[in-house]
């Protein structure tokens, strides 16, 4: 198509000039007349009945609205995959802060104290929190057995490896709690009436599984349910499932009441009340061959979800495939579950189950190869992925990726062979112990297997009677450049400007279900169908004849003004077909996992003040292979954006739980990386293109949370000489090994002065 | 039955270069004031615990947050919002500047990162990058680790001393 | 938000009088809030059980910093920021400069004071250990007058302080007695900014010929209040700093600290992080020697001199002539401590004419040629002081050039600032402000600026 390219060029963010002037307008911005603001009341206790419910003295009790379980009208149940998840407890409770009752008044500020002055007693019953605990079904908690999900991939003959191996490594992996702490918290208003029904706006990730959930909750026909995204201050997959919850609690409020209901949640209820990362617990045991050569092993993965079953089946599953890392495994056998807890349940956090996987992977390839004593390079080359070879779901490379050579490159990038000679020199003399350390990895772009194929996404295009085309797409603009690429991708498609497309705002009355806006699938998947929706524009135009095969950019323009003059806005939608070769079989988890991996290696080098144990990460390289860069300065912030909360991730992000409770829920007691804490990132990528993928992109949304936290930890193993196995890796836990190793030190030899 | 604690003031304050006189109770947050009783909503609430920045505003030229800032203390100050930057051309700089680099994804951090940026370069037009860092490290932003954010405040420097 | 306005009552009295005035009101008692970056968090998160409040932020009687021979009183309605930014502070008390940085984020540090950090009393108050190394003493103020208390017993337990319900704290005094001391001092938070202290150090001694004396160290975030470690510093007084009295401090320090397991770190490491921020402090004064050593080479250099060269060469650092003659017979003279003494009793004694000659060896705020003499070494300095301003606009330079012209239209001679640090605004806004002043007031205000001037340099040439 003849026109400006737009593809491959920075072109400036679509909704930028009104985020930079304050004019762009979040959900606590916009108020309705007549508007209640809403508040929930949430369980003090872990887990336990409900035996009675009082309305304390101090209140003006008349001037409130009160919903309870009894007011839902349909299935007191948020719908995901399973309908576990009660929208308010009925009766019993099994996490603490899980929802209970509701308030609404018109004055904001008179809710804290009414929330306070509800009076809950409970009969409590005993609690578990963690992993282990789960396991060992002292109670049981959900289900029959505290499972919500299993998986077994099995390959070759694992129980014959073992005789062969001249070495056989095992290591246990840890990762924690996380919070995804967008900066603009939680947010809904809903309206209800009987004619039109329910309409809830906020922040959110997926306007559809709002929709879904909010159907049977209020028993209302599809068409009586409305879901309109506002802009969104950050997601991160914590916006994923959890504004089904918020929003259906503003609605049964707007429902009772009879008032449109705002509820924005402040900083503390939102992160002691919404989802965080699945924490992880991963154990490896490996066959080895001399050179470095994995003949094989078995690999026991479990996270925790928390109460109720929510996403973790699916978290489960990224988890399972990444958990052979980007290597040829000849032999394994993966064993994973996902196990409850009486904590709220964990949810959607970028990376999605693949950042615990390939922690406990990045970490025990170093072991592997001190044990084996070859390189953490060496070890890699020996055992790396390439054209042809098979995944561990039996699923076969199709592209020239040579990671060998990608690791050569970053390495080089880093100055890797020459700073870890200097730091091993230098680090004898100086009580600050400099480290280098890499890791490789890959992240499946799209849904997994069958999963694209069951979302059945559509897409729209619309030509509008000024002679432009709008996007329709369920898909969300929450900082990832949604609006951009998607305009980018239908200029590029008709040849048109940048400035001529644009996409609209996220309404179910508006637009079709282009599936969520998760597993880095909007500029791969959805990009593509935008693509194709956008030909049916042009071919409805040429159809008619009023445009040619090839056209300019001003042609088009007078088309479609023409045609939509006489006819109105005109649409055209296009439907996902799975690629005909996509071959996935949900029993045996084996086949085509994902449509398309991205590939990376992540370099990172820290210092380790040994006075203080605090970790600084000096230099970072990101390079990694995309299929296409759709536009550099989006795709290099998505990077840059995806390390630094990898870096939280590894050295500063601890929940503190007690009793299932996080105790540090504020910004204070919640460190994430401030500007002073992130070094320069340096990006690289590389394009092998995507036949599945709109313009040969692959998706890398998620990719950057995979990389940082193993490459760190390798780093510091490198610094000290001493193996750290979980992150968050704090400067106490950095003391504590450190002093345990000087004990056992000391006692093995004559008393010296120690720290 | 609440117990009132003080009637509401009339509090005189200039935002943005206009004298407003608002109802308020004098324990108002400075935020609260900016947002529902003068519509400027470009201020936002991230934390409430003055550990974010995302509510900056200059207060008498001061970089503050308006989240612990008591309305009352405000009377009779000059309170500029990302909203009265408009005509400020330091800002504007910085505003293009963060197009052009990407220092914006989500948006919400943007208006307080931006005075943040503005109060830095009203103090140091020629800032190195540590300075911007420090300037600009009562700022948390989740979506772009930063390193866009520094590198559009150092072309916002840059260009302007390069346009004298 | 989780308060109620609405149940709140704020004020703001116009002076202190006033203000101490209604802290002796019945009922319930007034709570004072300056920068409110600690009571507006409590009062966010629904915590604040004062109801009635008193903002004290406005009070211009709080928020002079006055700069006397021998301390400097610092009002507690400082912000951090004003801390940082002054020219007495930063050359005197560098750790406490250092630690009003620390402070949250450049936002905190406009609005929290150092008052406020006091009273809130939390043992992690960034500021609060190098008040308790540097000897504060606290001037509190009611409407029965004014008492003084040293700062090491003002806190008596965790978020108890020895301040009656009546009283303000006025001013923060540290004795200016601290130039050739090695101060040190470090904060190690959760992050590198925004963070929480979980452990702070600031410590400062003499070293003199290898022997500790006059050992400060304090510690923050380890102990219910703000501490000295004072049986680690007996061990360390009058002692040499060998291999075997530094891991005794060590060790002793980790002992004397009571630090516990909260949500932001725990005992043992914190413990274990205050014996190893000893080492490094100690670490330091066994350095010291060296570099007191090469300032007093260089200081042997020049005591060697004839008197003709000595007078020339330390003429850069003041051009009065009669001062640079009174140096030079002051010799010989043994360390950085006599010779910036030997400089304030001269300067003591200099006449007006005296003080004119050395401000014309300046050049004009934003030129490069002074209209006097002066040395190439002096126009160097002349130009490193300068260097914030020189950053400066077209409009603010010639801001500048009008002000000086005003300036010397007025009084006669050139304006005369240290400038160190100072952007052109902030010393236009100086200007202003001191062309108010009558003759003698100016003439005054000149001469301490020349003073601190003299002192910058007189440090720069024994590091040269």
């Amino acid at each position: 198509m003849p026109g400006p390219a737009t593809i491959g060029v920075s072109a400036p963010r679509k909704e930028g000039r009104d985020k930079v002037t304050g004019r762009a307008r979040y959900i606590d911005d916009i108020s309705l007349p007549d508007m209640l603001y809403g508040a929930t009341v949430r369980s003090r206790i872990p887990r336990g009945k409900i035996k009675k419910i009082s309305f304390g003295p101090g209140i003006n009790w008349d001037e409130f609205v009160v919903v309870t379980a009894k007011d839902i009208p349909g299935k007191n149940c948020i719908a995901l995959i399973e309908s576990d998840q009660p929208c308010l407890a009925d009766g019993v409770v099994n996490h603490p802060e899980e929802p209970i009752l509701l308030l609404a008044h018109a004055d904001r500020h008179a809710l804290p104290k009414a929330v306070a002055a509800v009076e809950i007693e409970y009969e409590p019953q005993p609690p578990i929190f963690t992993i282990e605990e789960s396991e060992q079904q002292k109670q049981i908690i959900w289900g029959a057995d505290n499972v919500f999900k299993k998986y077994l991939i099995q390959k070759g003959d694992v129980d014959e490896v073992w005789a062969n191996a001249d070495f056989i490594v095992e290591g246990e992996y840890a990762t924690g709690a996380q919070e995804q702490l967008y900066i603009e918290t939680n947010g809904i208003i809903a309206t209800y009436d009987a004619e039109h029904g329910l309409t809830v706006s906020g922040s959110l990730q997926c306007p559809y599984y709002v929709h879904k959930a909010m159907v049977p909750l209020f028993g209302l026909p599809e068409n009586k349910v409305r879901v309109v995204q506002t802009e969104t201050g950050g997601a991160f997959g914590g916006k994923e499932e959890y504004p089904s919850m918020i929003a259906g609690h503003a609605a049964l409020l707007a429902m009772k009441s009879a008032r449109p209901v705002k509820i924005i949640y402040d900083r503390l209820e939102d992160m002691v009340a919404t989802t965080k990362r699945h924490p992880s617990r991963t154990r490896h045991r490996t066959a080895v061959r001399k050179d470095g050569k994995i003949l094989g092993g078995e690999i026991d993965l479990v996270i925790d979800g928390g109460a109720y079953l929510t996403l973790s089946p699916v978290v489960l599953s990224r988890a399972t495939i990444h958990a052979g890392g980007p290597y040829e495994w000849p032999a394994v056998r993966v064993q994973a579950k996902a196990v409850a807890t009486n904590a709220p349940p964990h949810g959607a956090f970028r990376g999605f189950g693949a950042p615990q996987s390939l922690f406990a992977i990045e970490r025990h390839m170093d072991r592997i190869a001190k044990v084996v004593g070859i390189s953490p390079a060496e070890i890699r080359r020996v055992n790396f992925l390439k054209q042809g070879a098979l995944t561990i779901t039996d699923q076969t490379i199709n592209e020239n990726v040579e990671l060998g050579k990608m690791l050569d490159r970053a390495l080089e990038h880093a100055d890797y062979h020459t700073k870890k000679t200097r730091f091993a020199r230098e680090n004898e003399h100086s009580p600050i112990k400099k480290g280098i350390g890499f890791a490789a990895f890959l992240h499946g772009a799209g849904f997994t297997g069958s999963g694209e194929r069951y979302l059945a996404s559509v897409v729209g295009v619309e030509g509008t009677k000024e002679g432009r085309v709008r996007v329709l797409v369920s898909s969300t603009e929450f900082g990832q450049g949604t609006n951009t690429i998607l305009s980018q991708i239908a200029a590029e498609t008709l040849g048109l400007p940048y400035e001529d497309a644009e996409v609209a705002q996220p309404d179910t009355f508006d637009v079709p279900n282009s599936g969520p806006t998760v597993a880095s699938r909007t500029a791969m998947v959805v990009g593509k169908l935008v693509a194709s929706a956008a030909r049916g524009i042009e071919r409805t135009l040429i159809s008619v004849s009023l445009l040619g095969e090839t056209h300019t950019a001003e042609e088009f323009r007078a088309a479609c003004k023409k045609y939509a003059a006489e006819h109105g806005a005109f649409r055209s939608f296009t439907k996902y077909e799975p690629p005909a070769n996509i071959f996935w079989d949900d029993q045996k988890y084996r086949g085509e996992a994902y449509a398309a991996y991205g590939w990376a290696i992540y370099v990172a080098q820290v210092s380790v003040d040994t006075r203080s144990y605090s970790v600084t990460v000096d230099d970072f390289v990101a390079l990694q292979e995309v299929g296409r860069v759709l536009n550099p300065v989006l795709a290099r912030g998505q990077i840059i954006g995806g390390v630094a909360q990898g870096i939280g991730f590894a050295l500063y992000e601890k929940v503190e739980w007690r009793e299932g409770r996080m105790q540090n829920g504020q910004m204070t007691n919640y460190i994430m990386p401030t500007s002073a804490d992130v070094p320069e990132i340096r990006v690289f990528f590389e394009e092998l293109g995507n036949t599945h993928g709109a313009y040969g992109a692959k998706g890398i949304g998620e990719l950057p949370m995979d990389g940082p936290a193993p490459a760190i930890v390798n780093a510091i193993e490198d610094a000290l000489g001493m193996p750290f196995d979980s992150v968050p890796l704090l400067p106490e836990d950095i003391f504590e090994a450190m002093n345990s190793a000087a004990n056992r030190e000391s006692e093995a030899r004559a008393p010296a002065g120690v720290r | 039955m609440t117990k009132r604690g003080a009637a509401k003031r009339d509090i005189s304050l200039t935002v943005n270069g206009e004298v407003k006189t608002v109802s308020a109770y004098p324990m108002e947050r400075l935020l609260d004031v900016l947002r529902e009783q003068l519509g400027l909503t470009g201020t936002k609430e991230g934390c409430g615990e003055g550990e974010c920045g995302a509510c900056s505003v200059f207060m008498d030229g001061a970089l503050v947050d308006s989240c612990l800032v008591p309305v009352l203390q405000a009377q009779g100050s000059s309170v500029v919002t990302i909203e009265g930057l408009a005509a400020d051309a330091r800002a504007r700089a910085v505003q293009d500047a963060f197009l052009e680099y990407g220092g914006a994804q989500c948006g919400i951090c943007t208006p307080g990162m931006i005075l943040a940026a503005v109060h830095l370069l009203n103090a140091k037009s020629a800032p190195t990058m540590d300075d911007i860092r420090e300037g600009l490290a009562g700022n948390l932003c989740r979506c772009t680790g930063y390193v866009q954010i520094l590198e559009a405040v150092a072309a916002a420097a840059a260009k302007r001393g390069a346009a004298r | 938000m989780r308060s109620d306005p609405a149940e709140f009552n704020l004020v703001a009295p116009s002076d202190l009088q006033s203000a101490l005035a209604l802290m002796t009101d019945e009922g319930e008692r007034w709570m004072p809030i300056a920068g409110g970056t600690d009571l507006m968090v409590q009062y966010a998160a629904g915590a604040l059980r004062a109801r009635r409040l008193m903002s004290i932020a406005g009070l211009a009687e709080l928020r002079r910093i006055n700069v006397a021979a021998d301390e400097i009183q610092i009002g507690a309605g400082s912000t951090y920021t004003d801390l940082r930014r002054h020219e007495t502070i930063a050359h005197e008390f560098p750790m406490l400069a250092q630690a009003a940085g620390w402070v949250g984020g450049i936002a905190n540090q406009n609005r929290g004071t150092i008052g406020g950090n006091i009273v809130n009393a939390s043992p992690a108050g960034d500021s609060l250990p190098s008040l308790l190394a540097y000897g504060a003493e606290l001037i509190l103020v009611s409407l029965n007058g004014e008492r003084r208390v040293p700062y090491t017993t003002f806190h008596t337990g965790y978020k108890k302080i020895q301040l009656a319900s009546n009283e303000l704290i006025r001013a923060v005094c540290l004795p200016r007695r601290f130039i050739g001391y090695v101060q040190h001092a470090r904060k190690v938070g959760t992050r590198n900014a925004q963070a929480v202290s979980k452990i702070a150090l600031a410590a400062l001694a003499q070293v003199d010929g290898g022997i500790v004396r006059d050992v400060r160290i304090a510690l923050g975030s380890v102990a219910p209040v703000p501490m000295r470690l004072a049986e680690t510093e007996r061990i360390l007084t009058g002692n040499l700093l060998d291999d075997s009295v530094v891991a005794l401090a060590a060790k002793t320090a980790a002992s004397e600290v009571k630090p516990i397991d909260d949500i932001r770190s725990t005992a043992r490491y914190r413990a274990a992080v205050v014996g190893n921020l000893v080492v490094e402090f100690l670490e330091r004064l066994r350095a010291e020697p060296a570099a007191t050593e090469a300032r007093n080479e260089a200081l042997a250099r020049w005591n060697a001199l004839s008197a003709d060269a000595a007078e020339g060469e330390i003429l850069a650092c003041c051009g009065s002539r009669a001062w640079a003659r009174a140096m030079a017979a002051r010799r010989p003279l043994a360390d950085e401590s006599a010779l910036v003494g030997a400089s304030d009793e001269i300067c003591a004694g200099l006449r007006d004419a005296d003080w004119l000659e050395a401000f014309r060896a300046h050049p004009r705020v934003g030129e490069k040629k002074a209209e006097g003499s002066a040395s190439q070494q002096s126009a160097a300095w002349s130009a490193q002081e300068q260097s914030s301003a020189a950053a400066a606009g077209a409009e603010s330079k010639a801001a500048l050039a009008e002000g000086n012209r005003e300036y010397e239209r007025r009084f006669g001679r050139i304006f005369i600032v240290c400038a160190a640090g100072k952007t052109s605004g902030e010393i236009l806004a100086i200007l202003q402000k001191r062309l108010q002043n009558d003759d003698r007031s100016e003439l005054r205000e000149a001469v301490e600026q020349q003073r601190q001037i003299m002192q910058l340099r007189l440090r720069k040439w024994l590091r040269a």
